[in-house]
C-alpha cells in the first residue's frame, strides 16, 4: 500500500500531463466531430438524393473502420503514400474527430427524425424558412432527445484516446506505458490509469445527468 | 376569387388521392369540406399551402399560382393553418409560440409582437395562460392557442384540418365558438371537419368529397337537406343518424 502511494506521488506529474493531453485531444476531437457530424446529419435528412447519399456513404465507410486501423491508416498509411508527415497531436484529433463524427451523424439524424413531423409542418406553414425552423424549433427539441446518446459518444471517444498511444501521442495511456517500462510495476501504474479514466467518465456521466435535468420539459405538444 | 383550384391531381406512388379537383373560394367565404376518411379532403387542404405537393393542376391564391412560386414562405405567411394535433412548439411558452414566426420573418419589434399576441390571447380567452408551456394546457386550450398563433401572422386565409377531431367532447365547443367568431369577422376559411352541425351553421358553402373527387357542393341547406348524389346521401345518413 505504501508503495502504491509513493509511486503515485512520484509519477503524478507525468500522469497528469498525460491526463491533460487526453482531455485536450478528446475536447478538440469532439468539437470538430460534432460539427462534421451535424453537417452530415443534416445532409442525411436532406431531400436531395446526392447529399443524403454522400452522408450514408460517409457513415458506412467510417463506421466500418476500427479506430485502431483508422489511426494507423491516417498517421502512417496516407502520409507514406503522399510523402508528408503529420504531427501526432494533429493526427490524433483528426482520427477521433472523423471516427466520432460518423456516430454523431447517426445520433443527430435519429434525433431530428424523432421530432414529430408536425412541428416542421406547423413552423413552415407559419412562413418560417427551413433553416430557421431547424435552428429554432426542430434542433432544440432534437437535442433534448439526443443528449444521452451524445454523452455516450463523448465517453466512448474519451476512452478511445488511449488507442492513440500507438501513434506516440503522449496521452494518459502512453505515459503510463512509459512509466511501466522504467518501473516494472504494471499493476500499480495501470491501476492509476484506470482510476483516472473512471474519474473522467464519471464526471461526464454526472454532467450528462445535470444537462438532462436542466432540459426537462414535457415533450408532448 | 381568393383561391382558385383547377384540375388538381395528387398521388402517393400508385395510390391516387386527388383525381381531378377544381373549386373556388371567394374572399370572406367559409367553406367546409366533408366526406368519408380517405376521400382526399385533408390532402386537398394540405395542397393549398403546399405541405403536400400536387402532381398536376393549378392553385391560384391571391391571383398567383403557388405551385410555381419562388417565395413560398411569403405565401404561407398569408395562409394560416390549424392542425388536428395542434403542433404547438413544446420548447416555447404560449407567447413564445405566437411571437416566434413574426419575430423571425417580419420586421416586428418584440414589444409589438407580444402586444398583438396578448390581444389575440384575450380574444380566445387564454390571456392568463400566456406564460404557460403547451404541456400544461388542455387540448381545447392548445387548439385555441394554435388558432391565435396562426392569426398573429395576419393571414388572409385560414385553413383548418379537422381542428376538433383530437379533442375531448367537452373541449370541442370552445374551439368551434372561436372559429365561429373568426367567421363572423369575415375571415376566409377552408375547414375540413366532421362537425356537421358546425358546418351547417357556419359554412357559406359545403363541399362533399369522396374517392378523390368533389362529388357535390353547394349551400349547407342544399347539401344537408337535399343531397342529390347517392354517395352524399349515404354518407350523411351514416353520420347524422346515430
Amino acid at each position: 500500500m505504501n508503495e502504491f502511494i509513493s509511486l503515485f506521488i512520484k509519477y503524478l506529474p507525468q500522469l497528469l500531463s498525460g491526463l491533460q493531453m487526453t482531455i485536450a485531444i478528446a475536447v478538440l476531437a469532439l468539437f470538430f466531430g460534432v460539427i462534421i457530424g451535424l453537417v452530415f446529419g443534416l445532409m442525411s435528412i436532406s431531400k436531395n438524393k446526392l447529399l443524403s447519399g454522400i452522408a450514408t456513404f460517409y457513415v458506412g465507410l467510417i463506421r466500418g473502420i476500427p479506430v485502431f486501423v483508422l489511426a494507423m491508416y491516417l498517421y502512417f498509411g496516407i502520409p507514406a503514400l503522399l510523402g508528408f508527415t503529420i504531427p501526432a497531436f494533429n493526427a490524433a484529433i483528426i482520427i477521433l474527430a472523423i471516427n466520432s463524427s460518423a456516430f454523431l451523424c447517426e445520433i443527430f439524424r435519429g434525433g431530428i427524425q424523432a421530432v414529430d413531423f408536425g412541428q416542421m409542418e406547423a413552423a413552415r406553414s407559419l412562413g418560417i424558412p427551413y433553416r430557421q425552423t431547424m435552428t429554432h424549433v426542430i434542433l432544440p427539441q432534437a437535442v433534448k432527445i439526443m443528449v444521452p446518446s451524445i454523452m455516450n459518444q463523448f465517453i466512448s471517444t474519451l476512452k478511445d484516446t488511449s488507442i492513440l498511444s500507438i501513434i506516440t501521442v503522449r496521452e494518459l495511456m502512453m505515459n503510463s506505458q512509459i512509466i511501466v517500462s522504467s518501473t516494472f510495476e504494471p499493476f500499480y501504474i495501470y491501476t492509476y490509469a484506470v482510476i483516472f479514466y473512471l474519474i473522467m467518465v464519471t464526471a461526464l456521466t454526472v454532467l450528462a445527468r445535470f444537462i438532462e435535468r436542466r432540459m426537462k420539459y414535457d415533450h408532448r405538444g | 376569387m381568393i383561391i382558385e383550384v383547377k384540375n388538381l391531381k395528387k398521388a402517393y406512388g400508385d395510390n391516387v388521392v386527388l383525381k381531378d379537383v377544381s373549386f373556388n373560394v371567394q374572399e370572406g367565404e367559409v367553406v367546409c369540406i366533408i366526406g368519408p376518411s380517405g376521400s382526399g379532403k385533408s390532402t386537398l387542404l394540405r395542397c393549398l399551402n403546399r405541405l403536400e405537393e400536387a402532381q398536376a393542376g393549378e392553385i391560384n391564391i391571391f391571383g398567383d399560382d403557388i405551385l410555381k412560386t419562388h417565395s413560398l414562405d411569403k405565401f404561407r405567411e398569408k395562409i394560416g393553418m390549424v392542425f388536428q394535433h395542434f403542433n404547438l412548439f413544446p420548447n416555447y411558452s404560449v407567447l413564445g409560440n405566437m411571437t416566434l414566426a413574426p419575430l423571425l420573418t417580419k420586421k416586428m419589434s418584440k414589444n409589438e409582437a407580444v402586444k398583438k399576441a396578448e390581444a389575440l390571447l384575450d380574444k380566445v380567452g387564454l390571456l392568463d395562460k400566456k406564460d404557460a408551456f403547451p404541456s400544461t394546457l388542455s387540448g381545447g386550450q392548445k387548439q385555441r392557442v394554435a388558432i391565435a398563433r396562426a392569426l398573429e401572422m395576419n393571414p388572409q386565409i385560414m385553413l383548418f384540418d379537422e381542428p376538433t377531431s383530437a379533442l375531448d367532447p367537452e373541449m370541442v365547443g370552445d374551439v368551434l365558438s372561436t372559429m365561429k367568431e373568426l367567421a363572423d369577422e369575415g375571415m376566409t376559411m377552408v375547414i375540413v371537419t366532421h362537425e356537421m352541425a358546425f358546418a351547417k351553421e357556419v359554412a357559406d358553402r359545403v363541399i362533399f368529397m369522396d374517392g378523390g373527387y368533389i362529388v357535390e357542393e353547394g349551400a349547407p341547406e342544399e347539401i344537408f337537406n337535399n343531397p342529390t348524389s347517392d354517395r352524399c346521401q349515404e354518407f350523411l345518413s351514416r353520420v347524422l343518424n346515430h
